[in-house]
């Protein structure tokens, strides 16, 4: 592994019965980065966070976190010492009061800021006394992701970190992780499916479709990378066959022809002219269109 | 602190069942006296030859003596079907149930092995129930001069191990079963449906009244005899750290 990798899995597999939730998962998260990790409900996702951290077992394949395997007790448990960890379901104690929550989170945690904890605290409103089954959503993630933050990570991983909050939370939750990220060098592993969260705050994209990584990268590399070519033709628009290499999704509409390719667009653009397109346009495109397009081509 | 997390959990399961546990205590100790009068009504109701006479027989012996009514009322029937019902329901639910939610992914994701975890929250439990098991046993010889009876401590002390020792079993079961299922039901039901056939089972049948857990429960032998069971004591024990040993396999490779 790279020193410079923080999280990194190979040939990842993992099956639930005949379910197969990862396919040869590969996975390179790069140490300081703040990583989305896209895909559809389903994708596997959570599972490959509940791998990273040891709640499941890989049926193959090699993972890593820290250059430590996850998949080995003593590992899992060094890992998990420093790593923060938000759950999708932002479910905590119920029978806990916030106070209570993060004493008993730092006590497992000799690194645990306390002045963080006093400062988050005040930031993000939480009551101490309040018992935690009372918070609402957004307090709840709040409230996790203070104990996320307080533990001093090197890694924070956050399942759907802003799934169910209104935008103004979502926002609050999101600048925070930057600000987090930019004051205390913290690499984020975040999932979602909110594609302007990992627009917002991401410096690098992982996207993930039924087991599979289908696109990983810095994500202005990711969206140079890819352009869509629109060809006119005077009649009908030629039966889509398109032979030029990094074609990805050819889409046939009337007289035009919508590529989008990922390997440079002279090809494509010569092959349109030779095909007798009268207009050939090249625009670029965003990580919604390009992700929208991998997972359709996956259908 | 995590024995903190799993002492809020099944705080409410342990206060009910040591306030159920003293009233009973309590009762039975207070409701002597009448037993008292009641003696010589009941020692001419004819039964014939049946075996509910017999035990009505055997019932009105033991009781004109305040120790063979202790014994034979609350040690032997009151206190160790009590007990049992509140270390399944404290050995119940756990990590594992559907019901923890995404709460469980929380406990997992601190940095503590899943052995730590099952052991800690066995250690809470048995805890518990050590309490469960001689505070109310303790309380028989603290009210007794209350009524102009004495019981022996020792006495107390001997009833209470044995009915936390072999009781355990029930304990572990419960723990084994909410490692296997992912929800808090079955355990549950499963635990309860086991202990009310062992109950059955040495109710009617010459090996269960001498091999049964219940029967070790009650420490009859000491009672009868004044020796300690130890080597039922014992093989109880092993059973307990079998079930628990299974249990932590199941946790170790469970998948979540």
């Amino acid at each position: 592994m790279a020193d410079t990798t923080v999280i990194e899995t190979v040939d990842l597999h993992k099956s639930y019965g005949s379910v197969e939730a990862l396919r040869g998962l590969n996975l390179q998260v790069p140490q300081g980065s703040i990583c989305g990790f896209l895909g559809r409900n389903g994708a596997g996702k959570t599972t490959t966070i509940k791998i990273l951290l040891g709640m499941a077992r890989p049926s193959s394949g090699r993972v890593r976190v820290f250059g430590l395997a996850a998949d080995t007790k003593e590992s899992s448990v060094e890992i998990r010492r420093r790593t923060g960890f938000v759950s999708d379901e932002k479910s905590l104690y119920d029978f806990m009061t916030v106070a209570e929550m993060v004493r008993f989170t730092a006590s497992f945690f000799p690194t645990w800021r306390a002045d963080l904890q006093q400062r988050y605290l005040a930031k993000f409103d939480l009551p101490g006394e309040r018992d935690v089954k009372d918070l609402s959503r957004g307090m709840r993630t709040k409230l996790a992701l203070l104990l996320a933050l307080c533990r001093s990570p090197e890694l924070l991983i956050l399942d759907e970190p802003t799934s169910g909050l209104d935008p103004a939370m979502a926002e609050e939750v999101l600048k925070a992780l930057i600000a987090h990220s930019a004051g205390e060098g913290a690499s984020i592993f975040f999932s979602s499916h909110q594609i302007a969260d990992v627009d917002q705050i991401a410096d690098h994209v992982a996207i993930i479709d039924r087991g599979r990584m289908v696109v990983a990268g810095g994500l202005d590399d990711v969206r140079e990378g890819y352009r869509r070519v629109q060809c006119v033709f005077d009649g009908e628009a030629p039966p889509a066959a398109l032979r030029s290499p990094g074609v990805v999704r050819v889409e046939r509409r009337g007289r035009a022809l919508s590529v989008l390719s990922n390997a440079g667009v002279d090809n494509v653009v010569s092959e349109a002219k030779a095909m007798g397109a009268v207009s050939v346009d090249v625009t670029s495109v965003t990580l919604k269109e390009i992700f929208l397009e991998i997972v359709t081509v996956e259908d | 602190m995590l024995w903190y997390k799993f002492w809020l959990e099944t705080r409410w399961r342990f206060i009910i069942g040591l306030v159920v546990l003293i009233c009973s205590a309590g009762g039975s100790v207070f409701s002597y006296p009448l037993v008292v009068k009641l003696l010589p009504v009941a020692s001419h109701i004819d039964l014939g030859n049946s075996r509910l006479a017999q035990e009505v027989a055997q019932a009105v012996e033991l009781s004109r003596t305040f120790g063979g009514y202790i014994w034979m009322h609350w040690f032997q029937q009151n206190f160790i079907q009590l007990w049992t019902l509140f270390a399944i329901l404290i050995g119940s639910g756990g990590l594992v149930t559907r019901e923890s939610g995404g709460s469980g992914l929380f406990t997992l994701s601190l940095p503590v092995s899943r052995e730590r975890m099952l052991v800690t929250r066995v250690l809470t439990g048995l805890a518990e129930l050590l309490v469960l098991s001689f505070v109310p046993a303790l309380l028989i010889p603290l009210l007794s001069p209350a009524i102009g009876q004495s019981y022996g401590v020792l006495d107390a002390l001997v009833y209470a191990t044995c009915v936390f020792v072999a009781g355990a079993v029930f304990f572990c079961g419960a723990i084994l079963l909410s490692t296997e299922f992912p929800d808090l039901w079955r355990p549950l039901l499963f635990a309860l449906g086991a202990a009310m056939f062992l109950g059955v089972w040495e109710q009617f049948t010459r090996e269960g009244a001498r091999f049964g857990v219940f029967h070790l429960m009650s420490a009859e032998v000491y009672f009868r005899g004044g020796s300690v069971p130890w080597i039922g004591l014992a093989a109880s024990a092993m059973v307990s750290a079998a079930l628990l040993y299974r249990a932590l396999v199941n946790f170790e490779r469970r998948d979540f």
